[in-house]
């Protein structure tokens, strides 16, 4: 049977405010899909429809070949992690475990040694006696995310998972859901506002807004070439800049006149807004073929790589420079001249 | 500071004298086998006897009163315990709207005087389903709205201190209907408050009056003010000893309501 999960056209209001509007996206068996948009887009509300929390106006959810919503959260067997610390306080870690297992009227000793194999999967072994209160947030979620495959679930559900934790932890419990996920083949839905958590564990990307699905794909599709400019501001950081296109495919800076060339595609004329990521634009000397100049405003030490803030002369704009490959070694107050590299840039009439 | 200290300091020993005075005149009549007129602070510590406790206990009059005073507790505590948890559980979780009415529900008893309850209640069930006049404990539900303004705040700080939602969300996806989730996911985190409440139920029924009197039951505070005509220095002996008794069970409350849940280990 295939464990595939499937919204199509998942529709949700609460009052006026339209949660979900027409939601459709699959996970596929293996796969682990994040649901990545600000707060408020619907990501956490899709999550809940799907475990049962929330009844959807419309549309339909379906794990394999069959509809869930009818069933009721107790009846749909999907493991679910909270943002929330949810370990049940008042039980050990092994009753946590074993809460599902009895709800199902599981064996005592097929329940035992299903929690052991749980902690070796968490790497937690030794801990099952431990109450929630003295275990750590990272060991909390570990335990939770154990509980959630515990009752071998159909699909598993992410609910900001990581939020909670703070940053060294948040590395190490993610890569653990990770490999737990790879392991055991589930399929993931995983709900996160960070874009840089979603790029990083997921196989694919649906990027939400006002609860519409803006983009899904790959990472790196979605981050080196975004549908449109919601996407491209959201994921990851990029340069927004006011040009006039003067002929299909150049555009000089508003309050420019150096011309350059943009995507050939959509815009022909007028004013527009040019999307270009931070990492698509070099330094190099001042006069030497350089799409504009500019005085160096900040300097950003970032280990691996370096961004710099360059003010353009032309129209004032803030453009960020950012570059893994060799140390950009200029001082705040130099002139530097910048070169876009536009091949992926995204140009929009949208401001 | 020291002023202020010194106000404090006033102000218990004042609220001491003042309860202490009549419970210690309550004891001395009670439990001194001395003529009322003859008491003085000569004799505080002459003829202390328990003797008029000991015989009002053994009256059988006395022991159908008490135990149906008990028994009325108990069935009150258990009544408030099962319509509450689950009621207040739902309130939080789905209404807050519900939620505002219940809490401002359970203070109408202190509004709507415990007489024109009754006097209603009659009238509506007398023709109905005179169950509810006729038999004892027809009047449990009666009790279950007197003691509701303790009650509720209790098990409503109680569920206000838990993430209610995520644990119930929690115990859905895990395969636990409703009354699963509610008897042994929520209640057990609460069970300090359940307690409490109970206690409280308890100590709000042992001292009711006007509702058993009303309605002709012969619970404990009934048998007491009968048995004053009777036997004074029996009843009053009786009284205190339920006083104290209400003070252990307040007691205890806090003993539980100040476990916190998941510490169990370190009891």
């Amino acid at each position: 049977m295939s464990r595939n999960l499937v919204f199509s056209e998942v529709r949700k209001s609460f009052g006026r405010t339209v949660a979900l509007d027409h939601f459709s996206v699959e996970v596929g068996e293996g796969e682990l899909v994040t649901l990545l948009g600000p707060s408020g887009c619907g990501k956490s509300t899709a999550l809940r429809v799907a475990a049962g929390f929330e009844v959807a106006d419309g549309g339909d959810v379906r794990v394999g070949d069959e509809s869930v919503l009818r069933k009721s959260a107790s009846e749909r067997n999907m493991g679910i992690v909270f943002q929330n610390y949810s370990l049940f306080p008042h039980l050990t870690v092994r009753e946590n475990l074993e809460f599902g297992m009895r709800v199902r009227r599981i064996d005592s000793q097929v329940r035992r040694a299903r929690v052991g194999e749980l902690l070796d999967l968490v790497r937690l072994t030794g801990l099952e006696q431990r109450f929630p209160h003295q275990l750590s947030g990272g060991q909390q979620q570990r335990v939770a995310l154990a509980r959630a495959l515990a009752v071998e679930p159909r699909v598993l559900l992410l609910d900001e998972p990581l939020s909670a934790l703070d940053a060294t932890v948040r590395l190490e419990v993610r890569e653990e859901i990770r490999r737990i996920q790879r392991d055991s083949g589930i399929a993931t839905l995983f709900v996160t506002h960070d874009q840089e958590e979603a790029l990083a564990i997921s196989d694919r990307v649906c990027v939400m807004s006002q609860g519409r699905v803006e983009q899904v794909g790959s990472p790196q599709a979605v981050y080196r070439y975004p549908n449109n400019p919601f996407v491209a501001r959201f994921v990851g950081r990029v340069n927004d800049m006011a040009v006039t296109v003067v002929s299909t495919g150049v555009a000089v800076l508003q309050g420019g006149a150096a011309k350059f060339a943009v995507p050939p595609i959509g815009i022909t004329s007028g004013e527009a807004r040019l999307l270009l990521r931070p990492e698509d634009v070099r330094l190099t000397s001042p006069h030497r073929g350089a799409t504009a100049l500019g005085i160096v405003d900040s300097v950003h030490f970032g280990g691996a790589t370096t961004s710099v803030d360059v003010e353009l002369k032309e129209g004032g704009h803030m453009v960020r420079v950012t570059d893994a490959t060799r140390e950009m070694t200029c001082a705040v107050g130099e002139e530097v001249g910048v070169v876009f590299d536009t091949e992926r840039a995204l140009l929009t009439r949208e401001a | 500071m020291r002023a202020r200290n010194a106000v404090w300091w006033l102000v218990l020993l004042v609220a001491t004298v003042f309860y202490a005075v009549p419970m210690l005149a309550m004891a001395r009549f009670a439990f001194q086998r001395i003529p009322v007129i003859k008491l003085s602070w000569g004799n505080v510590f002459d003829k202390w006897t328990a003797a008029p406790l000991v015989d009002s206990l053994r009256n059988p009059d006395f022991h159908r009163a008490g135990l149906l005073s008990l028994g009325l507790a108990v069935a009150t505590a258990a009544l408030t315990v099962l319509l509450l948890v689950p009621t207040m559980t739902f309130a939080h979780l789905r209404s807050p709207r519900m939620r505002r009415f219940i809490e401002l529900s359970s203070v109408l008893p202190f509004v709507v005087p415990a007489i024109a309850l009754v006097i209603g209640f009659a009238a509506a069930f007398r023709d109905t389903a005179p169950i509810f006049v006729r038999s004892s404990f027809g009047m449990v539900p009666l009790l279950v709205i007197t003691a509701l303004p303790f009650t509720h705040r209790t098990i409503e700080n109680g569920l206000s201190s838990l993430d209610l939602r995520t644990l119930a969300d929690a115990s859905r996806s895990l395969g636990a209907g409703w009354n699963r989730t509610i008897w042994t996911v929520i209640a057990p985190n609460i069970r300090g408050s359940i307690a409490t409440a109970s206690f409280l139920a308890l100590t709000v029924v042992l001292g009711e009056f006007t509702i058993a009197s009303l309605l002709l039951k012969n619970t404990l505070p009934l048998y007491l003010a009968y048995a004053q005509g009777q036997n004074p220095q029996g009843a009053f002996a009786v009284g205190l000893s339920l006083t104290a008794l209400s003070a252990v069970f307040i007691a205890l409350a806090n003993r539980f309501g100040g476990t916190r849940p998941g510490s169990r280990q370190q009891r």
